[in-house]
């Protein structure tokens, strides 16, 4: 990239150009029109479509044909019913739970794999490797080692306590699902926290050294503001990471035992896809790509924010 | 860290070669069988793999051949209908796939084409383009725009400015872009289980959800299925691993 040393930085125009660059440069348009298609006919239709699912009496036997209208009737169904406020509590105690462990647990490991050891890149690269593989098999692997003779168990009852029931008890399920979650999130969070923390001057850490720094005061005076601009869209993608998360407890609970691990959006599938009320379903899903419009809002503002600043 | 991220690997290749009479018996001390995977290798393994392989690499080249194109134009273009584009980009980016399936499966019904491939790649593409684009647009931003306008200068048209002189530069993104896709979409289960009405036309992501969900589960064989389906993940991610490392922190945050 040499060119860019000679021409200065794409920087946001100011407003007499912006007008001459978009008329000069509109040709550009028609590029995303294939993708404008495609997302249209299988994105945004299928949301209209959930939409009108949601407020329309709709089972298997008319799938295919025309929908009562029942107006708002599905979602005072799932209110009265208990079962989208008890998702609601259970999806914020879990995306609570995969934020906490995953940012503090990514941060942590970033910090201690940022030397340039031969161990920190085998383990980096394990732990990425981890996050590559299919999440159904990770969370076949981690059913087996959670299963009531399986490995943590041995360990637990080795350690002289007695065996835990990881994914049997309506209490330890949610958070069994929850900490496997951010197992599976810590790699992604590692990397963009290492890519930040990469960035720091060797000389910081030398002048810190020099002052008799401690190990703490490396993290909290030099570590934690390098990665401070990072951590706000890193903490929105960790949060929708595990509100969107459905395929560990696919796996591992399938919404069980009881309800105890329906999550909002596991809840909406489980309607839809083995109660066969697929009206009831949508409306579930509508609260949650609802609840999704709001972050995706504050999301977008804080990459405006990281662009503009450069 | 390294035992949190190492065992779990490990006991998936250890228990693959155990009998199921010694699933939950000592660690190390069993002795070494292939049952498992001879259990597993048959016409249905071979029929996932296809499946596999054509819905990973359909859909890998479909989101490709759309997404790169409209990254390019989303960093480009601005005013009031790229922040509209983008808006929408980030709700179906973080939209529930579950969300997706209730509509798609009936939409896919009316229009024929569910159990089929190309449904499940389409749906497939439907659900990466959205994140391919959003990792894509910041490569395409640090191309610089004078470079453009020099080749403009010259004579070539967009198209060619865009094959030419963009594309050589934003090719790390593309490549970083291409593996994740490919890893997304192998390990992609929901669509598949709900839009293939036969178990008999499942990938292996589908055939191992559908498995680790039966009763009385057969351990040693789900875990040689396990890993079956990671050899060519790991494959993948040998060959791409740096360009992984380090496309992922830049593309994802900025």
């Amino acid at each position: 990239m040499t060119t860019a040393t000679t021409t200065p930085p794409a920087r946001r125009p100011g407003p007499g150009q912006a007008r001459k660059r978009r008329r000069r440069l509109s040709p550009h348009a028609p590029f995303a029109l294939p993708a404008v298609v495609v997302l249209g006919l299988f994105s945004l239709y299928p949301l209209i479509q959930l939409l009108r699912m949601s407020v329309s009496d709709v089972s298997t036997s008319n799938l295919g044909q025309d929908w009562a209208f029942v107006g708002l009737q599905n979602y005072l169904d799932g209110f009265a019913s208990g079962a989208t406020g008890d998702a609601l509590a259970r999806t914020a105690i879990f995306v609570l739970a995969v934020t906490i462990l995953g940012m503090i647990g990514g941060f942590a490991a970033a910090a201690a794999l940022r030397t340039k050891g031969w161990w920190s890149s085998v383990l980096l690269s394990l732990m990425v490797f981890a996050w590559a593989l299919p999440p159904v098999v990770n969370g076949s692997v981690w059913k087996f080692l959670l299963a009531s003779d399986g490995l943590a168990n041995s360990i637990v009852t080795g350690l002289g306590f007695s065996e835990r029931p990881f994914l049997y008890d309506q209490y330890w399920a949610l958070g069994s699902v929850a900490v496997v979650n951010a197992w599976a999130v810590i790699p992604f969070n590692t990397l963009v926290f290492r890519a930040a923390l990469l960035q720091i001057d060797r000389e910081q850490f030398e002048a810190a050294a020099l002052d008799g720094a401690s190990r703490w005061q490396e993290v909290r005076h030099i570590m934690l503001p390098a990665v401070r601009p990072t951590s706000l869209v890193l903490l929105i993608l960790t949060v929708v990471y595990g509100f969107r998360s459905f395929d560990f407890i696919y796996v591992m609970t399938y919404g069980g035992p009881g309800t105890a691990t329906n999550t909002l959006p596991f809840l909406g599938y489980l309607q839809a896809f083995t109660r066969y009320d697929y009206g009831l379903g949508a409306s579930t899903s509508v609260l949650a790509v609802a609840m999704v419009l709001l972050l995706a809002v504050v999301y977008a503002r804080s990459i405006r924010r990281e662009e503009t600043r450069g | 860290m390294t035992l949190l991220y190492g065992v779990p690997l490990f006991w998936i290749v250890l228990t693959s070669f155990k009998g199921s009479d010694e699933v939950f018996g000592p660690a190390f001390s069993f002795s070494p069988t292939l049952d498992a995977y001879r259990d597993m290798i048959g016409p249905q393994l071979w029929s996932s793999l296809q499946q596999s392989v054509a819905i990973a690499v359909g859909t890998t080249a479909f989101v490709l051949l759309i997404a790169v194109p409209a990254a390019y134009a989303v960093a480009r273009v601005s005013g009031w209908v790229s922040m509209i584009g983008l808006g929408l980009l980030i709700v179906f980016q973080m939209s529930p796939q579950t969300a997706n399936v209730i509509p798609l499966f009936q939409i896919f019904g009316e229009w024929r084409m569910l159990d089929s491939t190309a449904g499940v790649i389409v749906a497939d593409t439907a659900l990466l383009t959205p994140f391919a684009v959003m990792l894509l647009r910041p490569f395409f931003r640090a191309v610089p725009p004078q470079l453009e306008e020099a080749a403009a200068i010259d004579g070539a048209g967009v198209m060619r400015i865009f094959a030419t002189v963009v594309l050589p530069i934003a090719r790390n993104g593309v490549f970083t872009v291409g593996t994740l896709v490919f890893l997304l979409s192998w390990g992609e289960f929901l669509y598949a289980v709900n839009f293939y009405l036969s178990p008999g036309q499942y990938p292996l992501s589908a055939l191992l959800a559908q498995q680790v969900s039966a009763f009385g589960i057969n351990w040693p064989g789900l875990m040689a299925l396990s890993v079956l389906t990671s050899i060519p993940i790991l494959i993948v991610y040998l060959l791409a691993y740096g360009q992984l490392r380090d496309g992922l922190a830049a593309g994802s945050v900025k």
